[in-house]
């Protein structure tokens, strides 16, 4: 078998060794746990909130804007994180950088306080 | 496996870090326009409503800012190379540059009353032409895949909330939301003809690339990463039949965009696709050349064919650029025999004249739509009364994107034929013949305006008093036409050297 075979074979253990875990795991603890199925336990479950009405219910818009400006900060840790390890060796020159990066992405943040997307009402 | 991760790992970790060397010369153009696309953002925070209508003359004199660096490099005359050569200002950059400048700016000027006295966000709409245009300039350096993807994206983001501005018009809706699906499709397409080249060259670099992939022939895998690159700008630069998206939207969006989207963002589309075909593919022109010769006679042809029924002006002038796309994509299927400096050379020559005379075309559009508000050309009847000054202005411009002497497009379509030309090869001069049918085509429908402006009478009750133009359309006006009637005449010999890329 060639190396470049031989890669996929790893990836193709590692993908077993998912089904073999979580099969082992649930099988172990269903031989030990107690067994009482009720109607409340089939039920979706999302964040502890009682499912309620058809799926397509309406959500309120403003979410949306709330989940971009979560997206700019979500995007701003991406980068920040790697670089945070490597600080060091950037020294002075990387701080620059980086702090002319945030000036970027924290424009946004004041061009959406400024017009009022922030708040609720 | 994890021990070798783990060593990677302790080998990033010990490897000191070198700064790159940064010539903040040749990237003074980008950082000025970022810095004014800043402070305008900045200025709209503090002054809000009470600021609006300094925030055009303030984009406008950004783009002009900008230029100053782009002409300081000029001076120099050095082509710079950055991060290794995957950003490179040369002379070729540098005149692209000054083409991107110089249309915002003029769109900036066209853009001024249009924002201003619709209802629309006007501040956000300048912020988004400066980031979509430093998109621009980016793309005119990169000479790396990874750049040219981020620049792609940078121009086309901004553009597709541009292209639906008239948020409560359902034909504007249309224009952002087919722009949108179009351009991220033509984006995924091109980005796995990239993955592709990639994975067979493990580099991003287009010299890189050209050489690793130089000796290689063409193996299938090969052929389909030359295809999927070009299929993907084809979308960008709208060339059947990858065009559909372009006169819907040209016809949905606020006209100003329109001729954004027609002349710079095309442009743009060009400078990638000619980067790509002219740095990375130099030794496959067995690929790149036929499949180019096919889009360039149907874009031609198709654009050309469909543009004669057309009623509606703006929906005209979308298929007249397709049309034009065509002639701007021949001297690229013909690049191996005459070099690939005499084929962007024409290119560039191309877009400086296209960009001129087609922005001057929207520009009387959007003038004469002052009084019409309406772009069916029936409207235009009898525009000699009302408006002899812009009637003159369209039939120049008109003329010139006919090709008629001694306007700017005269000038540009004779660089193409000689590029075709030259060669004497079958390809080029069957390219040469379909293309010269093609702009009698394209003279019919071009006349056929005039006929309605010069001849036809105006329809009963149309208002005869002379139309009054905004003082910066009429500044737009003048700069597209200067540039429209030197390019053709004293100035065509300069911009042939100006053009002639000894760096490339």
């Amino acid at each position: 078998m060639s190396d470049f075979l031989r890669e996929y074979l790893l990836v193709a253990i590692f993908g077993l060794m998912a089904f073999v875990l979580v099969g082992a795991f649930l099988g172990l603890a269903s031989l030990i746990r107690p067994d009482r199925p009720s109607a409340g336990k089939i039920e979706n479950y999302e964040s502890g909130v009682d499912p309620i009405g058809s799926m397509w219910s309406q959500s309120q818009i403003r979410y949306y804007i709330f989940a971009l400006l979560f997206v700019m900060f979500d995007v701003e840790a991406v980068f920040i994180f790697p670089w945070a390890v490597r600080l060091e060796a950037f020294g002075f020159f990387g701080l620059v950088e980086m702090v002319i990066f945030i000036f970027i992405l924290a424009l946004g943040l004041a061009y959406a306080w400024r017009k009022g997307v922030l708040r609720w009402a | 496996m994890v021990a070798t991760l783990l060593g990677i790992l302790a080998q990033i970790e010990q490897a000191p870090f070198v700064r790159p060397a940064i010539d903040w010369h040749a990237v003074a153009p980008e950082l000025v326009l970022l810095a004014g696309g800043a402070l305008v953002t900045v200025f709209d925070l503090i002054f809000m409503e009470r600021g609006r209508k300094y925030i055009p003359t303030l984009t406008g004199l950004t783009f002009l800012a900008a230029l100053v660096p782009v002409l300081t490099l000029w001076d120099n005359g050095i082509a710079r190379s950055l991060f290794d050569g995957a950003y490179i200002t040369d002379r070729y950059a540098l005149v692209l540059k000054a083409l991107f400048l110089l249309s915002g700016y003029v769109i900036v000027l066209m853009s001024t009353n249009y924002m201003a006295e619709g209802d629309y966000y006007d501040s956000e709409y300048y912020q988004l032409i400066s980031a979509s245009i430093l998109g621009m300039l980016v793309m005119a350096s990169s000479r790396d895949l990874i750049g040219i993807f981020v620049a792609l994206e940078l121009i086309s983001i901004p553009a597709y909330l541009m292209a639906a501005w008239r948020k409560r018009d359902l034909k504007s809706n249309e224009a952002g939301l087919k722009y949108m699906l179009m351009g991220v499709f033509a984006s995924a397409i091109m980005l796995y003809g990239m993955s592709l080249l990639y994975g067979l060259t493990g580099d991003t670099k287009l010299r890189s690339i050209s050489s690793a992939i130089a000796d290689q022939g063409t193996t299938p895998i090969i052929t389909m990463a030359i295809i999927f690159v070009i299929i993907g700008f084809g979308f960008k630069v709208s060339a059947v039949p990858f065009h559909t998206w372009a006169p819907d939207t040209y016809e949905g969006a606020p006209t100003p965009l329109t001729a954004f989207l027609a002349v710079a963002s095309k442009a743009a589309g060009f400078v990638a696709l000619m980067n790509v075909v002219l740095y990375a593919f130099e030794f496959q022109p067995e690929i790149a050349e036929p499949f180019i010769w096919l889009l360039s006679a149907a874009t031609m042809t198709v654009g050309n064919l469909i543009a004669i029924r057309q009623t509606n002006v703006v929906r005209l002038l979308a298929y007249s650029g397709v049309a034009q796309a065509g002639y701007m994509l021949a001297p690229l299927a013909v690049y191996e025999v005459n070099g690939i400096e005499a084929s962007a050379s024409a290119v560039v020559t191309y877009l400086v004249i296209y960009a001129a005379m087609n922005l001057g075309a929207f520009a009387v559009i959007m003038a004469a739509a002052r009084r019409t508000r309406s772009g069916e050309i029936d409207s235009y009847r009898g525009m000699l009364n009302w408006a002899p000054g812009l009637t003159v202005l369209m039939t120049i411009f008109l003329f010139s994107l006919a090709g008629i002497p001694p306007f700017g497009g005269w000038f540009a379509k004779f660089e193409v034929f000689r590029v075709l030309l030259t060669g004497n090869t079958f390809s080029g001069v069957s390219l040469a013949v379909i293309a010269a049918v093609n702009s009698v085509v394209a003279a019919f429908y071009y006349l056929n305006i005039m006929k309605n402006m010069w001849f036809m009478d105006a329809p009963e009750g149309t208002d005869q008093s002379k139309l009054k133009i905004p003082s910066p359309l009429v500044a737009a006006l003048a700069i597209t036409l200067i540039v429209t009637l030197v390019t053709g005449t004293v100035l065509a010999g300069p911009l042939r050297n100006a053009t002639d890329f000894l760096a490339f």
